[in-house]
């Protein structure tokens, strides 16, 4: 008979009690949302892994100090966002997003027709286009809520703002990137 | 949600991420229990790279396998390891005695000084002035270019060692005290391990585009008001 797997929870108090093989899946468990936080902050691929490392390993040092029965996942993200905050160094070299091509990936259902997958394709890199044309703090907030599908909280803790400014930052920065777009509202 | 909203979302499996490191396996080994960890020493490796020298760094799987805090400054990785590779003891080479113009036109730029020193060395493109009788020199200001590449430095201290973060004139700065200090170059792409002439603390800072780094025997406040003192 197999066990059912720990819970998050279960995982956390081991991991508390010195359990490294339970903080390694909890790393496991949000490795990419870590990354990918830190990424959509620094812009850069190898400044977002050096903060999604060390703020690991500050959450390691730090798991006494988690308060149980809370969420992980917020608490992770704050650590690294403000890891990631720190080392955006003005001047270093940032990426831009880029999309997937059609062909890349084969569960994506066909396009009608061909015409129709190009206009497809040229609206989706004007969207990206546009949100990354966008100020900082605008473009953040939409990657970090629409991207990486992150809640208004944890968009908050890696933003380092309360929840009601993010709310109102996304109304703004949609307005502004219907603006970019030349649609209306 | 709003049909920009709507396309916003449908966006996201179609950005393309870079692929996320495998972290856990880096981190799960500092998160282990260690028993006999209390009788390693904690060492602490400060890489004073200049910017290309940090790419080549960050591409390294190993020069990341180990780490357990990293500090950056302008031209300057200062990394907190568990170990260090072995350190044979040669002497320091802070390369060749120069006039101050010759040594300015190496480096390319006008050399920062605490008074006239008693000599100056260069070595690639970093420039170091030694106060004191060269072989047991009171005070070393070194200096680089924080954007170019011509070597990589590394500096590594023993148990003990401790990095504050610091401001010196406005600008970021690391000041690292502890027991034993070496410093590593990488040139023409191997790494040389030399330990350092002098046994005393670091200070690490910013200057608009330069990298300064002023080791002596002195305490965290001696070196700032120094560092201050740099013109």
């Amino acid at each position: 008979m197999v066990g059912r797997p720990p819970t998050e929870e279960e995982l956390v108090e081991r991991a508390r009690a010195g359990d490294g093989a339970a903080f390694g899946a909890l790393v496991r468990d949000h490795q990419e949302i870590a990354f990918r936080t830190a990424y959509l902050i620094t812009r850069n691929a190898a400044e977002a892994e050096d903060a999604a490392q060390t703020a690991l390993v500050k959450a390691h040092r730090a798991l006494r100090r988690f308060r149980r029965g809370a969420p992980f996942r917020p608490w992770l993200l704050t650590i690294v966002a403000n890891e990631a905050r720190n080392r955006r160094r003005a001047g270093a070299r940032r990426d831009v997003l880029t999309l997937r091509a059609a062909a890349d990936d084969p569960s994506r259902v066909a396009a009608p027709s061909p015409e129709d997958a190009v206009v497809a394709a040229e609206e989706r890199a004007a969207l990206l286009g546009a949100l990354d044309g966008l100020a900082d703090d605008h473009r953040l907030v939409l990657a970090l809520r629409y991207l990486l599908d992150l809640s208004e909280e944890e968009t908050a803790v890696a933003l380092g703002v309360r929840r009601g400014t993010v709310k109102s930052r996304t109304a703004r920065a949609l307005e502004r990137l219907r603006a970019q777009l030349g649609e209306a509202a | 949600m709003s049909d920009l909203e709507l396309r916003l979302a449908a966006l996201r499996d179609d950005v393309v991420f870079p692929a996320t490191p495998d972290l856990a396996a880096r981190v799960v080994d500092l998160a282990s229990p260690r028993p006999s960890r209390r009788l390693r020493p904690l060492v602490v490796a400060v890489a004073v790279a200049v910017a290309l020298a940090a790419g080549l760094l960050a591409a390294s799987p190993g020069a990341r396998s180990a780490f357990l805090e990293l500090f950056r400054l302008k031209g300057a990785t200062v990394t907190r390891v568990e170990r260090l590779p072995q350190v044979d003891r040669v002497e320091l080479d802070l390369g060749s005695a120069l006039s101050r113009a010759e040594a300015e036109r190496r480096v390319g730029f006008r050399l920062l000084d605490l008074g006239e020193p008693d000599a100056i060395l260069v070595r690639g493109r970093m420039a170091s002035l030694v106060y004191g009788p060269p072989d047991r020199p009171r005070l070393v200001l070194s200096q680089l270019r924080a954007s170019v590449w011509d070597g990589f430095v590394k500096k590594a201290g023993g148990a003990g060692t401790r990095i504050d973060e610091v401001s010196v004139g406005g600008e970021r700065g690391l000041f690292l005290s502890g027991v034993e200090h070496y410093v590593m170059f990488l040139e023409n792409g191997s790494v040389r391990d030399e330990r350092t002439a002098l046994a005393g603390n670091v200070l690490l800072w910013n200057r608009g585009d330069l990298l300064l780094r002023l080791e002596a025997d002195v305490g965290r406040e001696e070196a700032l008001e120094l560092a201050e003192s740099v013109r």
